[in-house]
């Protein structure tokens, strides 16, 4: 007895003060409005089938878990909520007029699309407009000359009357061919990487490897001069972004330190970090350092996501891109993303890397899944493009001597400035601001090497959390593109078929500066290649000589 | 039975037989002899199956060699009829590559029966129209409280069990999670939350996803056959084959062939074009054949313009940012495909979803925002643009289109119409779901489809009025920066569109019948968008054969589809199935609830004499508890595929207690026997 009545008294002021806080718990919760229906529900329920009520509190925890990790919050409108009758929502609606659903065209867009050229048959080095014209095409994206290969077609051919067309599905349900299987392989051992993965169109292949990765809380530290698709998977991932400028490891540095920082001073837990940039860049031809980069994101600990879809297919001995160029393993790079379509000349694009890299992506890589794969013809093709990269080198070398033509002849006009790196088959024309007769500024470095220290020296750094640079350079966009359309429409008149840049002005991150774009062919003669860009030359100084501004 | 050469399969069957000279009428002797000759196959292959009860059930073959791709056809054309070159001992035996019944009526068949099925029984047609009346389908079957039970304790052992084994494995075995940790100042790649569904619960599952494929993903289709043992995290493959009946292709009119008026078509194409158009459309990428392409699309839709993207789920995530933006409104089904979700969130508009389907749902929400205007400062949105799908590719589900259209004048919102699923499958006329609820094309803004489904290609399209297509030409991301449609997808494309369509006029040297049905074709013409595509539309170097060209094959596909659609989902329903969507969708989903069952259906339906291969979807596809089992029609289907299917699903049904359906029951003899009469039911 006295055992029990001590064994009471020891646990009396323990259950008072679990009584009591059971109390408050209670009281609060019936504080709660709606609490007392939820407790009849409950109750009732409860009596009805005792484990379903386990079961459903157990689902709950787990509903509210996902919501708490769902990415789209449902918007709050309870509290900013008006209160209408009918008649007022009736009356609202009738009165409401909407936008037109798009802006009447006006007369530049109407000019810039009937300016689009238009090739009558087979796209190639030289090929036939509708005006039934032959041009010299610096325009296309036909590096290594692959288009028109007769080889290739062949084999394209054959897999046709073997596979038919279309793939009919997506990867996940019966749309994985043994030529993607093949593709992929093909694309690993080419470059050297464990595995790879194939997606239908070069342009969603990065904008889907990036929020594959990159989640909400991670680090992107990225290039402010990134290709628009790179934009779009940035602003897919709601990642917390850090810009850092154009092509410039100084300032890539600084950057990367500043975050270290920042993640100490806020003592944030670790988080997944990438640096995101591309090889050669889309929108003006410069070659982003490798090596440095490599040593940077090794230092700070950071994933490298590289886009080469300028870069593969185009430069190194046999087109392996920069990973050759530099002789860097292509396993350095954590995520290495190319385009078959444009170093090729077939369709879609790849994702190389190791295997979780590509594991992880068929499974989340959001336009691998949701897709159709792509037609095996094509697959075939872009196969049979690397195995041509291979057996062939002197396609590559033909096509850097082709490069080398057209910059000797380009690079001493003073009319314009020349933004791409001397082995990019991509080359940028910018007309050169007359006005003070001064080069880029320094967020546009010319060159990868000559990295312009001292004019950076000169300014205090751009503001990291902000795309827009510290002092962007001036350009006026709609003066500057009718001069270049000019020029297009000059070449075009002798035979050349170049084209600007197009942009999609008001959707880009940072305006691009406004520029013609070169696309180098090895499927040109040095001695062709040397005429065309003598044209473009002349087109140039036509133009941009006689301007007054 | 080893002198296979002279199968009777391989007799030219007419229209392709010489590809140069598809024009030209078969000879009749050949007609004649093809139906004798399918008359044997068949009764070889009854006596076959008669015989031997207890055959080989899969089909093993060698690994597919680039040099056995022509089967030794016999000397007289240059036909082949099946590139597969398995044991012939088993030919004939599962009905997939020759047909069990012979055609009753005279049609010739101009096709593969492994690619696109023989059924010339003119009576299992029917046409795909919405006949009014009630809307909703009969989404609403609520299983059995012990299934909906066993399916979330099912559930809830694997999560319990996956969180273990990831305890105890991070303890033990650390080296197989080093991805899913933090190592050497990285953090992990995907951290083991975000991946535990896919490696405690789909890895499971594994061999019964993207499960890979070689040829033609037609009729049938062939598996590489794979094992594993490690529980899936490897696959072994022994290099040999199993042919299948594939009820999961997205090839709803059956384009998906090798031989055949299209396949030429893409042929000579590749000879003229190449195989890539080299670079953005705006930027030097664009061919006559994209213009024409184009046009046809206009055409076709019933719209005035097009526009064409290399993929099907670029064309909307890189439309839907051209055309709202801050400021704007869009309204989406819950159920939008990933695609759409993505552009949406590009575009940086506000979004509100509504209940699937769901008209009232979504005049309420309607309603409600635009008398509330944007949040917080209440201005008027600039515009609201309503995104739902024609055909819902996971619920079968059709859009409620004249309600929507309806509450379209009232709202004054702009309607988006994603019709991949729908464009070629549904309709009298194959023009999607516009043309099944016989509703003006022009009363929608925006229509968008893709060409991987019915078309038997890639990529999509996005059709509307001049002013809309010619601003998204310059607005959208896929002018500047995607790469351009490549020639030889246009071609399938321009191809199977027109024999959809029809040519007009039929064919240069006109037969005696041309002048009448010439004048049918413009009266059609007069009263709607639907008509033939005029013979200038289409590149002077297309040369259809002539049963594509006059669009009797086209419309002998519709009218296949319709059937089979029809028949599978209320034969299913009849058997005591639930299924979800509508009678008339090509895409039938049937519930499975347990994740349990999912795969062991699957794998049942595998190892069966005569294969067949579904999709099987679950959880985060679907909801969590109703996991299904998705059956995509073909027009390549025959009616005894989809009798061989609805067999298959009986029996598995009753072995794992599938059947949980109210409503009449009919029995399976019964349902293969008054098929007709089930499909012509209202
Ligand atoms: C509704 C919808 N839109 C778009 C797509 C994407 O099409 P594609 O596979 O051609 O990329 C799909 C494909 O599954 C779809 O179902």
């Amino acid at each position: 007895m006295a055992d029990a009545a001590a064994a009471t008294s020891t646990t009396d002021p323990l259950s008072a003060v679990l009584y009591q806080s059971l109390d408050v718990v209670q009281r609060t919760f019936n504080a709660i409005p709606g609490s007392a229906v939820l407790v009849r529900y409950v109750k009732s329920s409860h009596q009805n089938d005792p484990y379903r009520t386990i079961l459903e509190v157990i689902l709950i925890i787990f509903a509210i878990r996902t919501l708490l990790q769902s990415r789209t919050r449902a918007e709050k409108s309870g509290k900013n909520f008006i209160k209408l009758e009918e008649k007022e929502i009736d009356d609202l609606v009738d009165e409401w007029i909407p936008e037109p659903l798009v802006a009447p065209l006006d007369d530049t867009s109407r000019t810039e699309l009937a300016s689009v050229p238009v090739i009558a048959g087979a796209s190639g080095p030289k090929p036939k407009l509708v005006n039934g014209k032959t041009v010299v095409n610096l325009a296309s994206y036909n590096f290594a000359g692959l288009a028109g290969n007769e080889s290739i077609k062949e084999k394209a051919m054959d897999t046709l009357r073997k596979y038919g067309l279309g793939s009919c599905g997506p990867p996940g349900f019966y749309g994985t061919l043994d030529v993607h299987v093949q593709l992929e392989r093909d694309i690993a051992s080419f470059l050297g990487t464990e595995s790879a993965i194939i997606y239908s169109q070069g342009f969603s292949t990065i904008c889907s490897v990036i929020p594959a990765f990159c989640k909400r809380g991670d680090i992107i530290v990225a290039d402010r001069g990134v290709n628009f698709a790179i934009q779009k998977g940035i602003q897919i991932s709601r990642s917390t972004v850090r810009w850092y400028d154009h092509n410039d490891p100084n300032s890539l540095e600084e950057v990367l330190e500043s975050v270290a920082k920042e993640m100490k001073k806020k003592r944030l837990p670790l988080t997944r970090r990438f640096i995101v940039t591309e090889g050669i860049f889309q929108n003006d031809g410069a070659m982003v350092d490798l090596p440095k980069l490599i040593k940077l994101k090794l230092k700070h600990k950071y994933r490298l996501i590289l886009d080469e879809s300028f870069s593969f297919g185009v430069v190194g001995r046999t087109g392996r891109g920069l990973t050759e160029l530099y002789n860097v393993p292509a396993a350095q790079i954590d995520i290495l993303v190319g385009s078959m379509a444009n170093g090729l000349c077939s369709a879609g694009g790849f994702c190389a890397g190791a295997n979780v890299v590509v594991d992880h992506q068929r499974i989340n890589g959001t336009s691998f899944v949701y897709s159709a794969s792509m037609p095996a013809l094509l697959a075939v093709s872009a196969s049979a493009g690397i195995e041509m990269l291979v057996s062939t080198p002197s396609l590559l070398t033909t096509l850097h001597e082709n490069v080398l033509a057209v910059r000797s002849v380009l690079d001493k006009l003073d009319c314009i400035t020349i933004p791409s790196h001397p082995a990019s088959a991509i080359i940028h024309i910018f007309i050169r601001s007359s006005a003070t007769g001064s080069t880029l500024s320094p967020s546009y470095v010319p060159t990868f090497s000559g990295v312009s220290s001292s004019a950076n020296a000169a300014h205090k750094p751009s503001n990291p959390t902000s795309v827009l640079s510290r002092d962007p350079e001036q350009f006026d966009i709609a003066a500057e593109e009718r001069l270049l359309q000019d020029v297009v429409e000059e070449a075009l008149a002798q035979g050349v078929l170049i084209t600007r840049a197009k942009r999609l002005r008001g959707q880009e991150a940072v305006e691009p500066r406004p520029s013609i774009r070169l696309a180098i062919t090895a499927g040109l003669t040095r001695k062709e290649v040397e005429k065309a860009a003598g044209v473009v030359k002349s087109a140039l100084i036509k133009v941009l000589g006689k301007r007054r501004y | 039975m080893p002198s296979q050469p002279s199968s009777p399969m391989a007799f030219p069957p007419p229209g392709f037989s010489k590809r140069k000279s598809a024009i030209a009428l078969p000879p009749q002797s050949t007609a004649v002899s093809y139906l004798t000759a399918l008359q044997q196959a068949d009764a070889k292959a009854r006596s076959n199956s008669a015989s031997s009860a207890a055959t080989v059930s899969t089909l093993s073959t060698p690994a597919l060699s680039t040099s056995s791709s022509m089967s030794s056809s016999s000397s007289s054309a240059t036909t082949v009829l099946d590139d597969d070159p398995y044991d012939p001992k088993h030919d004939g035996d599962d009905g997939l590559s020759r047909p069990a019944v012979p055609p009753t009526s005279e049609q010739v068949f101009s096709t593969i029966h492994s690619e696109f099925g023989h059924c010339g029984n003119q009576t299992y047609r029917h046409t795909s129209k919405y006949s009014g009346g009630a809307f909703d389908p009969a989404n609403s079957h609520e299983p059995p409280y012990y299934i909906l039970l066993s399916t979330y304790i099912s559930y809830i052992f694997l999560i319990v069990i996956g969180h273990m084994r990831d305890y105890f494995g991070k303890k033990l075995r650390s080296a197989n999670y080093k991805h899913l940790m933090p190592s050497n100042g990285y953090a992990a790649l995907n951290s083991d939350f975000d991946s535990f569904y896919t490696r405690r619960l789909k890895a499971r599952m594994d061999d019964c996803f993207s499960r890979p494929v070689t040829g033609v993903p037609g009729r049938t289709i062939a598996l590489l056959d794979r094992t594993s043992s490690d529980y899936n995290a490897t696959f072994d493959y022994s290099g040999t084959r199993t042919r299948a009946l594939n009820v999961s292709s997205y090839n709803y009119l059956g384009f998906a062939q090798a031989r055949g008026g299209c396949a030429d078509a893409v042929e000579e194409s590749i000879k003229r074009y190449g195989i890539s158009a080299c670079g953005a459309r705006l930027e030097g990428g664009s061919t006559d054949l994209h213009l024409q392409a184009e046009a046809l699309v206009a055409r076709f839709v019933g719209q005035e313009d097009a526009l064409i993207t290399s993929m099907g789920y670029a064309t909307n995530s890189t439309t839907i940012p051209a055309l709202a933006s801050k400021g704007c409104l869009i309204i989406s089904d819950e159920f939008n495909h990933a695609s759409i979700r993505f552009g949406v969130r590009l575009s940086g508009a506000s979004v509100r979803m509504f209940k699937h389907n769901d008209v009232q749902d979504l005049e309420a929400l309607l309603r409600e925002v635009i008398s509330q205007g944007q949040p917080r400062t209440h201005r008027p949105w600039k515009k609201i643009l309503l995104i739902v799908e024609g055909l819902y590719s996971m619920e079968g589900s059709l859009v409620n289109l004249p309600a929507i259209i309806e509450l379209k004048r009232k709202y004054k919102f702009y309607l988006y119409v994603d019709e991949a699923h729908s464009i070629g499958a549904m309709g009298p006329h194959g023009r999607g779901v516009i043309d099944y609820f016989g509703v003006n094309p022009r009363d929608i803004d925006i229509m968008m489809g893709t060409f991987t489904k019915s078309f038997g290609a890639s990529g999509g399209y996005i059709s509307g009025s001049t002013a809309l297509i010619s601003r998204l030409r310059l607005c959208s991301h896929a002018g500047p920066y995607c790469e351009s449609m490549t020639p030889s997808v246009l071609t399938q494309i321009v191809a199977s569109m027109a024999s959809i369509m029809g040519v007009s006029p039929p064919l240069p040297p006109a037969s005696p019948l041309a002048t009448p049905t010439r004048s049918l074709d413009v009266a059609i013409v007069e009263k709607s968008f639907i008509g033939p595509a005029p013979a200038a539309a289409l590149p002077t170097w297309l040369s259809l054969p002539p049963q594509l060209r006059d669009g009797s094959e086209g419309k002998e596909r519709l009218r296949r589809l319709a059937f089979n659609a029809r028949y599978l989902s209320r034969a299913l329903v009849k058997l005591g199935f639930i299924t979800y969507g509508h009678d008339d969708s090509p895409i039938i989903p049937l519930l499975i609830f347990n994740p349990g069952k999912m795969c062991l259906f699957s794998r049942m339906m595998l190892e069966r004499k005569t294969p067949i291969v579904v999709v099987v979807v679950a959880y985060p596809a679907t909801p969590l508890v109703t996991s299904r089992v998705r059956f995509c029609l073909s027009a390549a289907h025959t009616k005894d595929d989809v009798d061989v299917l609805l067999k298959a699903c009986d029996e598995i049904g009753d072995v794992l207690d599938l059947k949980h359906g109210d409503g009449e029951r009919w029995t399976l003899e019964e349902v293969m026997r008054r098929a007709t009469e089930l499909v012509r039911m209202p």
